[in-house]
Formats: structure tokens, C-alpha cells, sequence
């Protein structure tokens, strides 16, 4: 049974901030409600004050600039995203992403801020979106900042939000030329939550086909995405073939310590880890050779 | 103040309505329980059955994982909405004729679905009339004659035999 | 999808069900949709120990929550307790002494609202004694252990020790003896639509119940028993139901009891809707079981004996497990010719939510085995495994011919050698990898019992009232739970009325009015109530034939009815259509009122009663057979295993009633709850807390990976079918797992033999195999 609350329909962020700011910390906010409304039902969370963001229009958006790259506004819903020819054309990891996240009606509503601000270590786009180096724009009444995707997750289902502030967009930079990202995920039925899921950037010198960068996130592996730094090290600085991808996958996979449920054990886990880094990590590849 | 009635205006089946609702009314609630539009069904606590799809703005949306009050405004159909008086819609037809239909509890949802999606892809491929209804639980019938019955239909609508 | 079969105006061809419209546009109601004037809301309090002493239950503080009107706790019942027959009756419609599994009943309240009726019952204070519990069937037999009853030593909740033929002999002397351990989950029914239920009084002697029950009759003697009322004040009334698989909805819940009670004490109606989440936590489950099989075998690979042995844990109270722990043994030989057999079944009482039937009862865990171990004896033979099955099966009986099995059981009809035929022609696909992914394919043959015969309630009639319109009303007792049996009634009649299918109009169960059937489980529905409303509706037709015979001046026996029109044999153009038969009936005699009725007579001819104790006797009075290939692709990297679309299954149903419904029961039971069971569902226990009671940690099969199986028809018209029919269905739910199970050995050298094989198992067993390999 879900317990009732106050409800406020603000139609702008700066009605929504103020609201926050009024409520100090009595005041929680609802875009799509499709993790949120879960765990509402099962009594496990209530409020006193319920903002919900969802008609805040000016949230909506998808903007793209080759300089400054692509601009997510966090209302929007994972279908748009998935469908957007935009993101198809430059961003295609970020559509396949959405892609196989849970179901086509979850899609409809839910929002890419949603999720991102759910917390869930097992939520598809937060590791995406560390591999391509994005950053979040985060406003309250008082100001602005803009944090690193890999900080805003602090714990499970808590994330780098004050009790007044909200997420207000997601920032992906223009990826350096001969880059490549994927990402993939351990499903048993497709739109399910990775048991764990990776998602790979490779960047490559064009002219020796050294790998320049990499960077590897991890999702459903601990309280919150990973980044798997000692498996980046492994990559960066060399010629990439399949035994060094491989190795990047047992180094990434070194580096987790997966809690189990009913899913998968640890050791399970922490072995899907390294399948799942190097199948991310060759798709990956193979983008950058082709870009 | 906590659970204060809210105002709510929307549009179901082609009607209007205005509401006063608890904030916390789901949508699947108003439409079951103030509309007596029993076709959405209450199949589950977890966003995971689908026995509750309907269309909003005409996308597929669970009825069950969305706020009454965020309908506000907006188009809502539900199954009792689909079919035009007496004449059943093509996705409606092909189910009843081919035997699609057990028990009929996730029938309302796999409709509302499958309408979405021809609404927005009237030459689906069979992968994309599967992922359309990969939201919708069935127990019994083992998807393949719903599947089939979709894909008669898209091609009924396309002017197709 | 065009296939027809017969000759038959009706039956045999395609049929939309009769209630496929209601169903696709939303109207038709479940019990959950129904809403009574003046009605009150029910929840019910649930114990959050799975074993534990009640010491005191106060409700004071519940009774004093504005907008609570009444509550009901286990003493309300004056110590009533039932079970599945007499001999079982172990439950109390809400726990008094202790409580033996988590979440079962204690109390329920009624209040004005459903929120108001949960808030009240987290009012009621409730002191517990904890008590240590039993939670899988080998702690439960240990010396020692708590009893989950006291009155039952061991915890024993039933057991069979049967033995045809010197087993022990014939193992011995045979050239190989396959032995092996198997494992069947613990596994949801898996419907959507969770119980329901609304009740009231309409007065001191009169109960009305509508609830969402497989098999109405069931609450109609239980709520007799409990509340000291006639059977003929006892109105169960069905609405439109959500599939049911086997138990929950033909047995009884806490919600059942709770809403008569707390519309007794109201004087109101009452309505309680459970969730998915009680449904998850204590509604029946399909029993686990573990299942020791040694089969032996010829040095050509002909069955010599089969040794079973079982652990199976029932759960809390004995429910059905007596049928169940019956079925897992007597059809061991089925399909095949088996000389000889020993089972040794025991089921245990635990403080776990209680098991019972399933669709695919009993058989499946015995089939899921037996065909396994077939494909490892045909593999160490080096035969072919369609060959080995082959060998053994038993043929088709000629007509008029009868094969009777070791332990007694007559089967007319089998039509597994052109089922298995037919499925080997149909694979055209091989086995190959392609990188990590390995394909595979597996075979299975099996059978299921069709039209349970059990003594006691098996009693199944049928009215059919001839309107003076010409309109027909078919009164059943029979419960269409979503298998299309409904449709395949009305064809019935029509086809022997000799009218069409809008002419009829099915009165579906209201205990009032509708005469009684034991309801849909056991596959008994199609022939047994189909027995009934043909002989039902030859009963009326007969009393038409008289004034036919009459008007046309000719004898009963010259005359027929068919399309409609009533007719002279010899001289057809002496006709007359059907609505005039009937007004001439209906008007012209004062008092004339044409009303048929029927009862199954099938079942009795030529069958012996079961007997649980020595495992004979013919529980069905038919038997449809099964067989299949499956092909899985493996991920060998993940464990991940997927059936991909090569899937043909042949069934032998005697006589497709209405084909496109048989193939939907077909591939919906082989996925559902076939597949399924091989390969995804599972309840994950701690302690007796079930830790994935949800539809996101169970898994429950999707469209994304459902196989587009190929149903192909197998006729052998069997002589005790209504039509030549027999089951369509519960014979794929058991053909499937195994076939699944072998195709990942066809694919990968593993066999799983515990089921489901969720990845993280596959992937074990692929490493294991791996590093055995390494190390040689």
C-alpha cells in the first residue's frame, strides 16, 4: 500500500527547486516513477511531499552540437532516446543501451534522470555514460554544478544530491576521433536487469592502432557503477588483440567483488565480469576501427 | 497537506473527465475503480506483468507504474476504447479468430500493446512484434499464437490478405 | 492453422471460442472486476514466522479503527478443518494452535476500505512462540526433527511402496543398469490473475460465494461442511477465470474463508483480492521432488525394469499430495512397454508453503527422468535416441483391442510412434557452434492421463434447456479455466442437437442452477463433461425426434436433425426448420417443456477405480501421448540457454475438437510450463522465507524467448473420447523438459539434471566438464 503524500506538479526547474529548497529534505521528486512507484508499493519508501517533475517540458530534450557534443535533458524518456536519429548517428551505444532496457512500456516513461538518480548499481545507462566520459549538470535555488558521472553514485540507491538539488542535464562530450563504445549486459531474458553488464570506450591512434584510451565501466558489481581502472591500464598504450582483451576481462574482473542474490553467486559473477568486458570491449574495438 | 484531493483532467476512450484523486491513485486505480474500466488488470505489485498496459498519447504505458495525477491532460485508451462500436480492431479480430486467447487475462494488455505499436510501425518484423510484447506476461498460450495474430493484423491494416 | 479433421459439421474445424469476444474487449469479468452493492473490503493478516505457537491474538485495537466493521480470526470456526478428502483434513480456514508455513492466515478484518482493512490488521497484536522448523524433505525425515504436525511421526505426509514384477531380478540380469539422481524445482503455478473472492449472505441459511475457482465444487462442499449449510444454500457462483494450472483455484485460501465469515458477522458483502505477492509467498506450488531412477535395459536397448524412488516435500498440510505422489508412478511405463516396475514414493511435511497439483501433475517429475535416462542408455547402446524410443514404445492398439500395463491400467489408444515419426521427419535442423554459441537437440516421448476417473466426486452431468425459440441453453457444472473448454461443449451439443454454435448459450456455474462436476484439473473436462453434454443434449434431441416423428407420421428412428432442419431420412425434402420443431414442441402439447440431461458413463465401463495403496487402476479413462525435439542454443561462455524456434511437438489428442485450440494448449504448455521448468523458474528458499517472491527475481518465460513450436496432429480416435478425444496438453508440459534438458547435452556434453538449468548452473557444470577434460 502506498503511503499518501503531498503533491506538487511544478511546471519549471525554478518552481521545482524552490519547492525543494521550501521542503528541506522533506520532499522527494518522481519524473517517470518507474523504479520509484516499486518501491513506493512495497512500503519501503514514502514521503511527505512528492515533487513531480514530469511535466517540467523544458527537461525534454535531445540537443546535439559536433562542438559541444550531446546535451540529454534528464526528462528525457528512454524510447526517445533509443529512437532518436541523433543518437542512432553519433551516440549509436547509447540507443542500443536503451534498446534492452526492460520493456518497451518501462521505455515509454521512464526517464534517462529516472534512472540515473534511482541509484541502482544494476541501472543500464550510468555505465554507459562513465565510458563516455559525460558529466551531470546539477542545479538548486543556489547555483549550479557539474560532477563526473562515475561520482554521482555514492551507495546503493543514494546518489550526490542534496536535499534541494536536482539533476537538470546530462552532458556527453564529443568523443575524440577513432572511438568506439559498447556496451553488454548478462540478460537470461531480454529487458532484464544485467547480472552484471560492462560498457567499454576504446579510443585508437589511427596511424600505429595504439589504443590512446580506454575506460571501463561496470554495473551490478558492488553499490554502485565501477570503473575498472587496473583493466583501463592493461589496454592503454598497446596494440589491442584478443588475448590482451581477454586479459583486460580477468583484470577487470579482479578487480570486483560482486555481492550475490538470487541470480548468481559471487564467484559467478565476478567471472561473467570478465566475459562481459572483453565481448564490450571487441564490439568496442570494432567501432573504432570502423570511425 | 498529505493526501489533499488534486485536480485532474483527462480524456479516456474519446470522453472527457475531471477528477478530484488522492495523490497517490494510480492510474490503473482511477480507470478500475472510478471508471469501472475493468479491462486493465492487476496482475502484480512489481512493473513486470503488463496485464495493466494501456496507451497514453498512444504509447504503451503500465497503468499500474504511473500516477494518476501525471495523466493529467493527456489521451488515455484502454482496451474498452479499441474496437469501433460493435466492429472488433484488426489486432482484436485476428486474436479471437486464430485462437490467440486462453484465459483472456493478459489479452487487454497484449491489445493495447500490439495497438502501440502498429500505431507507430505498421510493418513490424516479427523481432520487433516480440519486443513489443516482451512487457506482457502470458501463463498459458506460449506468445506464438499472439505473435502470429499481430502479424496477420499489421498486414490486414496495410490493406494486405 | 486450417487443418480440420472429420467429417463433423462443427467439430474437427477451427472454432473462435465463444468467450474470445467478451475476453478481447475487456467486458469479460474476473473476480477481481466484480463489485457487489452496499460491499465492505477484506485483507487478510498473515503469520511472519513459518513455524510458530499463536499464544494470544488481541484485536481490540483493530476493532476501534474508524471504518473497520468486523474481524475474523482462526477460533471463529469452532475448530473446522478440511483437506483434500476426508482422510486429509489437517487445515483450519485461518491458523488457531500454530501456524506451519510463513504468511499463512491468522486473521482478516473487513472494514469500508481496502486500506482501512490493511491498516487495521497491522492494529491486531499477535503473540508468537517461534518454533524450529523443517525446510527441505531430508531434514524433515530425520530422527528427531520438529513435527510440522504433531499427530503425524516423521513428518510423513504420504507414501507409496508399490512393485509389479520381480524388479530386483531383472535388474540384476540386465546388460545395463542407468542410475541417476534428478531434481524438479519448486515452481509457481505461474497464473496472472491472483485469487479472488467476494461473498455474502442474503440471509441467516444462504451463502453466496464468487470467486475465481478451477473447480467450483470444491468450495461448495467445503463451505457446507464449515458453516453447517445444505449444499442446496450453498451458491458458488463462477466468474470469468484466470487459468489456474492445478491448485489454488480449485482448493481453498485463508481470503476464501475469511470473506463468508466476515460477511456473516457484517451482514454485508465482503471482497478480498489477494497480490501477486501472496500469491508468491502462499498460494500451492508444484511440489519439489527428487527422484532416484534405475532403468534396465537389454543389450538392444529394450527396457527391462524401472526402480523410482522419491523424496518430494508436500509443504505445510497434505492438500493433493496423495493424487500427486499416486500420478508420479502410475503411467511409469507409458509410453513404452515396460515389463516391470518399483516406486517408492515418500513426501514430506515442511514448514514450507504447501505443494500441490500442477499442470503436468505428478507424471512430469517421473517423465523428466525416465526420458533423460533414455537418451543416456541410448548413447552408451550406441543407438539413435528416436530408435531406442522407438523400440519400446507400445503400439497402437487395433480397434476394439485394449493394451493393459503391468499395473493395470487399459489403454485403447496411442499414437506415440506416429507422433515420434512424424517429430523425427520434422527436424531438419543440426547440431553446429557458432563461437560460444552451441546447438542442440533433444527428444522426448511421454503420455498423460485424459479424463481423471476418481471415486467420490467424479460425478459429472449436464442440462440442456431447449428454449421455445429455438435458443438452447447448455447448464454446466464444468469449468473452463482458459483451456477452451467452453467452446468445445457448445460444439458438442450443437453437433448433436444438429444446429449451429450461436444457437447455444452456456450457462456456466452457479451452484444454484447448474448441476454438479468436479471442475477442470486432471485433464477430465473435454471427455468427461463432454460426455455428459452430449448425452445431455441426445436427451433432448431425442424428445425432439418424438414430435417430429409425430408431425411427420413416420418412427423416431426415421428421423434426424442436421444444419438446422429437421428432415425425414429416407425422404429429405419432408423437412422442417429447426425453430418450428421447437414451437410445435414447446406450444402444441400443454405442458410439454424440452429438457435434457446426461451424465458421464464413460469413465465407468471396463475401468477399475485407482487404488493410491497398490498403484493400479485406471485413473484416466483415456491417455493422449506426446512427442518432441527441441533445439536450445547455449551460451557457453555465460551458461545462458535459449530454445530457439526448431521446436515440433506431435500430439495424440484422439481427435482435434477444435484444432487451433489444441495447438495452443500444445506450445503454451510446453513453454510455460515445460520449458519453464527446465529452464527458468524456481523459488529460492532461506528458512522457509521464499526470497524472490516477484515477478522480476522469479522468472517467468517471455515473448522474446517463447520457441514459434510447430504443433503436428496425431488422430487415433479413441474409443472412450467424446468424438474420438483425448487431453490436449498436459503431455507437453511433460515432453518438454526433458527434451530441453537433452538438447543442452546434445549441445555441450553436461547434463543437468537439477532443475531449472539457470545459467550460473550450465556454467558450472561447462567448467567442471572443462577441467575434468584438462586434467585427463
Amino acid at each position: 500500500m502506498i503511503v499518501d503524500f503531498e503533491y506538487f506538479a511544478p511546471k519549471t526547474v525554478a518552481e521545482a527547486l524552490s519547492l525543494l529548497a521550501q521542503h528541506k529534505g522533506e520532499a522527494k521528486i518522481i519524473a517517470g516513477g518507474q523504479s520509484m512507484l516499486v518501491v513506493m508499493k512495497r512500503g519501503l519508501l514514502t514521503t511527505e511531499n512528492l515533487v513531480d517533475i514530469k511535466g517540467i517540458d523544458a527537461l525534454d530534450y535531445i540537443k546535439y552540437d559536433e562542438g559541444k557534443g550531446l546535451r540529454i535533458g534528464p526528462l528525457t524518456i528512454h524510447r526517445a532516446i533509443e529512437k532518436s536519429p541523433i543518437i542512432q548517428k553519433h551516440y549509436r551505444v547509447l540507443s542500443e543501451m536503451e534498446h534492452n532496457l526492460a520493456t518497451v512500456q518501462t521505455r515509454n516513461w521512464g526517464t534517462i534522470g529516472g534512472n540515473l538518480c534511482h541509484g541502482d548499481p544494476a541501472g543500464d545507462p550510468a555505465p554507459v555514460l562513465i565510458a563516455l566520459n559525460a558529466k551531470l549538470k546539477i542545479a538548486s535555488s543556489k547555483g549550479e554544478r557539474i560532477i563526473e558521472t562515475e561520482d554521482f553514485s555514492q551507495d546503493y540507491l543514494e546518489v550526490a544530491l542534496e536535499p534541494d538539488e536536482m539533476l537538470i542535464e546530462i552532458q556527453v562530450p564529443t568523443p575524440p576521433p577513432h572511438t568506439g563504445t559498447a556496451s553488454e549486459k548478462l540478460m537470461v531474458m531480454k529487458g532484464d536487469m544485467g547480472i552484471v553488464g560492462a560498457a567499454v570506450s576504446i579510443t585508437l591512434n589511427p596511424k600505429d592502432g595504439v589504443c590512446k584510451d580506454a575506460r571501463i565501466a561496470l554495473s551490478n558489481c558492488g553499490s554502485t557503477p565501477l570503473r575498472a581502472k587496473k583493466a583501463e591500464k592493461k589496454l592503454i598504450g598497446k596494440v589491442l588483440n584478443d588475448s590482451l582483451l581477454i586479459e583486460a576481462g580477468e583484470v577487470a574482473s579482479e578487480e570486483t567483488a560482486p555481492p550475490a542474490d538470487v541470480h548468481g553467486s559471487s564467484e559467478y559473477r565476478k567471472e561473467m565480469v570478465g566475459v562481459f568486458v572483453r565481448r564490450a570491449a571487441i564490439k568496442a574495438l570494432e567501432k573504432a576501427k570502423a570511425a | 497537506m498529505k493526501g489533499e484531493l488534486k485536480e485532474l483532467k483527462l480524456t479516456v476512450n474519446g470522453k472527457s473527465y475531471e477528477f478530484k484523486v488522492k495523490p497517490k491513485t494510480l492510474l490503473v486505480e482511477l480507470l478500475r475503480n472510478e471508471l469501472k474500466l475493468t479491462g486493465a488488470k492487476i496482475g502484480c505489485l512489481d512493473s513486470a506483468c503488463g496485464a495493466c498496459t494501456v496507451n497514453v498519447d498512444g504509447k504503451a504505458v503500465r497503468s499500474c507504474s504511473v500516477l494518476a495525477l501525471q495523466a493529467n491532460g493527456r489521451k488515455v485508451t484502454t482496451i474498452e476504447g479499441v474496437a469501433d462500436g460493435d466492429k472488433l480492431h484488426p489486432i482484436q479480430e485476428a486474436m479471437v479468430e486464430y485462437g490467440a486467447i486462453e484465459c483472456g487475462f493478459c489479452t487487454p494488455g497484449m491489445v493495447m500493446s500490439a495497438r502501440a505499436l502498429l500505431g507507430e510501425n505498421p510493418a513490424p518484423s516479427r523481432e520487433e512484434i516480440r519486443e513489443a510484447i516482451q512487457g506482457n506476461l502470458c501463463a498459458d498460450e506460449g506468445y506464438v499464437k499472439y505473435i502470429e495474430a499481430i502479424e496477420i493484423a499489421a498486414k490486414k491494416m496495410r490493406g494486405g490478405n | 492453422m486450417e487443418e480440420t479433421f472429420g467429417n463433423f459439421a462443427i467439430i474437427g474445424k477451427p472454432m473462435p471460442r465463444v468467450e474470445a469476444r467478451a475476453k478481447v474487449t475487456g467486458q469479460a469479468k474476473y473476480a477481481a472486476d466484480i463489485e457487489v452493492a452496499d460491499m465492505l473490503w477484506g485483507f487478510v493478516k498473515r503469520s511472519p514466522y513459518a513455524h510458530a505457537r499463536i499464544l494470544n491474538i488481541d484485536a481490540s485495537k483493530a476493532e476501534k479503527l474508524p471504518g473497520v466493521k468486523a474481524v475474523t480470526t482462526g477460533k471463529d470456526f469452532g475448530g473446522f478443518k478440511w483437506g483434500w478428502s476426508g482422510p486429509t483434513r489437517d487445515e483450519e480456514p485461518l491458523a488457531v494452535e500454530k501456524v506451519r508455513y510463513q504468511y499463512e492466515g491468522v486473521a482478516a478484518v473487513a472494514a469500508i476500505s481496502e486500506d482501512i482493512a490493511e491498516e487495521a490488521c497491522d492494529l491486531i497484536e499477535i503473540d508468537y512462540e517461534p518454533l524450529p522448523g523443517v525446510f527441505d524433505p531430508f531434514e524433515a525425515m530425520k530422527e528427531g526433527a520438529p513435527l510440522v504436525h504433531d499427530d503425524r511421526p516423521g513428518n510423513i505426509t504420504v507414501e507409496y511402496h508399490w512393485s509389479f514384477g520381480e524388479v530386483d531380478k531383472l535388474l540384476a540380469e540386465s546388460y545395463l543398469v542407468q542410475e541417476d539422481t534428478f531434481q524438479t524445482p519448486r515452481m509457481a503455478k505461474g497464473y496472472l490473475e491472483t485469487p479472488s473472492a467476494i461473498a455474502y449472505w442474503p440471509d441467516d441459511d444462504h451463502v453466496v460465494y464468487i470467486g475465481a475457482k478451477g473447480s467450483p465444487y470444491f468450495p461448495y462442499r467445503i463451505l457446507s461442511r464449515c458453516f453447517n449449510l445444505p449444499l442446496s444454500n450453498v451458491r458458488i457462483i463462477q466468474p470469468t477465470i484466470g487459468s489456474d494450472f492445478g491448485g489454488t483455484k480449485n482448493d481453498m485460501t485463508p481470503a476464501d474463508f475469511s470473506v463468508v465469515m466476515l460477511a456473516k458477522k457484517t451482514g454485508r458483502p465482503v471482497k478480498i483480492t489477494t497480490t501477486q505477492f501472496d500469491t508468491l509467498t502462499t498460494d500451492l506450488r508444484r511440489h519439489p521432488m527428487w527422484i532416484t531412477m534405475k532403468t534396465g535395459v537389454t543389450k538392444d536397448g529394450i527396457l527391462t525394469a524401472i526402480h523410482t524412488k522419491i523424496v518430494s516435500d508436500g509443504g505445510a498440510y497434505t492438500r493433493m499430495s496423495p493424487l500427486t505422489h499416486y500420478l508420479t508412478g502410475i503411467c511409469m511405463g507409458l509410453p513404452y512397454h515396460l515389463p516391470a516396475f518399483k516406486h517408492d514414493v515418500v513426501c514430506y511435511f515442511t514448514n514450507n508453503p504447501s505443494s500441490a497439483a500442477m499442470r503436468g501433475h505428478g507424471i512430469y517429475h517421473t517423465a523428466f527422468a525416465r526420458e533423460c535416462q533414455m537418451d543416456m542408455i541410448a548413447e552408451k547402446l550406441g543407438m539413435d535416441r528416436v530408435e531406442i524410443r522407438l523400440k519400446n514404445l507400445i503400439k497402437n492398439p487395433k480397434p476394439g483391442e485394449i493394451y493393459e500395463t503391468v499395473n493395470k491400467l487399459h489403454v485403447a489408444t496411442a499414437g506415440t510412434e506416429e507422433c515420434l515419426e512424424k517429430v523425427r521427419d520434422a527436424v531438419n535442423w543440426k547440431k553446429r557452434q557458432d563461437g560460444y554459441k552451441a546447438y542442440g537437440t533433444g527428444y522426448a516421448s511421454g503420455t498423460y492421463l485424459s479424463g481423471t476417473n476418481l471415486s467420490a466426486h467424479n460425478a459429472c452431468a449436464a442440462i440442456i434447456r431447449v428454449c421455445e425459440d429455438g435458443s438452447v441453453n447448455y447448464l454446466t457444472g464444468a469449468t473452463d479455466v482458459g483451456q477452451g473448454s467452453d467452446t468445445v461443449m457448445c460444439a458438442f451439443v450443437a453437433e448433436v442437437l444438429g444446429i449451429t454454435m450461436k444457437d447455444i448459450d452456456i450457462k456456466r456455474v452457479d451452484s444454484a442452477f447448474t448441476p454438479v462436476d468436479p471442475g477442470s484439473y486432471g485433464s477430465r473436462v473435454t471427455v468427461l463433461a463432454g460426455h455428459a453434454a452430449i448425452n445431455a443434449a441426445q436427451d433432448a434431441k431425442d424428445q425432439l425426434l418424438e414430435v417430429a416423428a409425430q408431425q411427420f407420421g413416420v418412427k423416431q428412428a426415421e428421423v434426424d436433425i442436421k444444419d438446422r432442419l429437421a428432415f425425414v431420412k429416407t425422404e429429405p425434402s419432408r423437412n422442417m426448420p429447426w425453430e418450428r420443431l421447437v414451437r410445435i414442441a414447446c406450444y402444441e402439447a400443454p405442458g410439454k417443456v424440452i429438457i435434457g440431461r446426461g451424465y458421464s458413463t464413460k469413465g465407468g465401463v471396463g475401468h477399475t477405480l485407482a487404488d493410491f495403496s497398490r498403484g493400479v487402476g485406471d485413473i484416466g479413462t483415456n491417455y493422449s501421448f506426446t512427442a518432441q525435439a527441441s533445439e536450445v542454443e547455449v551460451d557457453t561462455e555465460t551458461g545462458v540457454v535459449k530454445c530457439t524456434d526448431n521446436s515440433v511437438i506431435a500430439h495424440d489428442c484422439g481427435f482435434p475438437l477444435n484444432p487451433p485450440a489444441v495447438e495452443t494448449q500444445v506450445q503454451g504448455g510446453a513453454y510455460h510450463q515445460g520449458v519453464s521448468a527446465a529452464l527458468y523458474e524456481e523459488f529460492k528458499m532461506d528458512q522457509g522465507q521464499t526470497l524472490n517472491p516477484n515477478l522480476v527475481d522469479y522468472m517467468r518465460p517471455r515473448a522474446n524467448e517463447a520457441p514459434m513450436s510447430q504443433v503436428l496432429h496425431v488422430v487415433t480416435n479413441d474409443p472412450y473420447g467424446p468424438f474420438g478425444a483425448k487431453e490436449a496438453s498436459e503431455g507437453s508440459c511433460c515432453s518438454a523438459p526433458p527434451a530441453v534438458i537433452s538438447a543442452i547435452y546434445d549441445a555441450t556434453g553436461v547434463w543437468i539434471k537439477d532443475l531449472p538449468a539457470q545459467p550460473e548452473k550450465v556454467f558450472r557444470a561447462l567448467k567442471a566438464k572443462k577441467e575434468k577434460k584438462q586434467k585427463k
